[in-house]
């Protein structure tokens, strides 16, 4: 694992420096735009206090969004609000990945929120990926020689790590598709987040989301009310209505760990799994590696009284 | 008299203890809610019962200066609730006395 580590480092470093300037231009944008982004990046500080804390969660999920879409559209206050959320996921993103440098072995499936203009972007980011890789594995691969001949030719017991490599540079060699394959892109559309009123938010592509989870809505929309502590229901244009006032990276949050517990599989981190209900328990199948598992269920657990007491007491009696 | 091999014996008697006893078992559960306007509870579910939640709460209420209070549920058993977001706080706090360990902390809401 510590020399697949190595191959791995420069092209995480490679993504990070294209996530800053993305984030760069993406600021830069917000700033011509309104004052009101100052607000959100104050905020941005808050988020990135945060997510260490989320460090164990190393999916990289990427919201963003098209970047012509920006430019085009006018500016509204949802729109703002938006690019706020990408702004600052950028930011998320940046501290993620900083993480993802030591405990990468932990969770490296990388599950992207973007859009088509900025996939096109990702791709080519991928090819350039593929080709550090491989640059990498040829400098790797002499150094294997280099090693394999230090005890090829002596007498003298090889180290531990020398095998470790040596298996790695075969089975690298025996199917290239393999090492290509590791990093898996999970593409995700960032949530429609509306705030309705003052007091409930609009999850406009809920639908759709879970459609492209492969999850019954009722699945998620149980994990969703149950961590956000609140209430809420899907409305007639199939968009949930959650009481509450939440803004798009919150729901992103919630809707990142959801994938980590319930999408992605445990055994091989794929995102083609089926979610059964067998004898009241949930399990996740892997149509990829054919594991199965279960996973916990969903619990809302305590809830403390946050409504007048005076009106649940007229409610009631 | 009697035969020893008769005596029932709980092989696992003392595995449910714990090895270590000064940490509890089981996942300590802290969780967010919206109350009107910018306001926040923060709830902590899931203390064992051993330690003595009146105390636990002073101490968060003078570090965090916030207020809070045990709450008793039938259920989930004596609950933790305090005033404001105080998730990071309670973890930080929660590992720092020992009470504890990280990874039994289930941090839920946003």
């Amino acid at each position: 694992m510590a020399e697949d580590d190595a191959i791995f480092d420069p092209s995480l470093k490679k993504k990070k420096k294209k996530k800053k300037t993305a984030f760069d231009i993406d600021a830069a944008l917000a700033e011509g735009g309104n004052e009101t982004q100052e607000n959100n990046t104050a905020a941005d500080g808050e988020t990135k206090e945060e997510d260490p804390d989320d460090a164990n969660v190393d999916i990289d999920l990427d919201f963003t969004k098209k970047k012509k879409k920006k430019k085009k559209q006018p500016f509204t206050s949802e729109d703002l609000d938006a690019v706020g959320g990408e702004s600052k996921d950028d930011a998320g993103n940046k501290v993620n990945n900083q993480d993802d440098g030591p405990l990468d072995d932990n969770f490296d499936l990388e599950v992207d929120f973007s859009k088509t203009k900025k996939r096109k972007k990702k791709k080519k980011d991928l090819g350039e990926l593929m080709a550090a890789e491989a640059d990498e594995k040829h400098e790797d691969k002499e150094n294997v020689d280099e090693n394999s001949a230090v005890w090829m030719g002596s007498d003298r017991d090889y180290t531990y790590d020398e095998l470790l490599k040596r298996a790695f540079e075969i089975m690298r060699d025996k199917n290239p598709d393999m090492a290509a394959g590791k990093k898996q892109k999970f593409v995700m559309r960032p949530p429609q987040v509306v705030r309705i009123g003052t007091k409930k938010t609009s999850f406009a592509n809920f639908t759709e989301i879970c459609k492209m989870l492969h999850r019954q809505p009722k699945h998620l929309l149980d994990f969703l009310l149950a961590e956000l502590g609140t209430s809420g229901s899907v409305d007639g244009n199939s968009q949930l209505i959650i009481k509450g006032r939440f803004q798009q990276k919150q729901i992103e949050n919630v809707l990142r760990r959801y994938i980590k517990e319930y999408v992605t599989c445990h055994t091989c981190r794929s995102p083609d799994t089926i979610l059964q209900k067998d004898t009241r328990l949930f399990f996740l199948q892997c149509e990829t590696c054919g594991s199965r598992c279960s996973v916990a269920s969903i619990k809302s657990g305590f809830q403390a009284v946050t409504s007048k007491r005076a009106a649940i007491r007229a409610k009631t009696a | 008299m009697s035969i020893q091999n008769l005596n029932t014996f709980d092989p696992f008697a003392d595995a449910s203890k714990g090895a270590d006893d000064d940490v509890q078992d089981g996942l300590v559960h802290i969780r967010i809610q919206q109350r009107n306007g910018r306001k926040t509870l923060t709830t902590v579910q899931g203390l064992s019962s051993d330690y003595d939640l009146k105390k636990i709460v002073r101490a968060c209420k003078k570090e965090f200066a916030c207020n809070g209070t045990v709450i008793e549920h039938p259920e989930y058993g004596e609950v933790l609730q305090l005033q404001g977001d105080q998730r990071e706080n309670i973890c930080q706090w929660l590992t720092k006395a020992g009470l504890a360990k990280p990874d039994q902390l289930k941090v839920h809401g946003f």
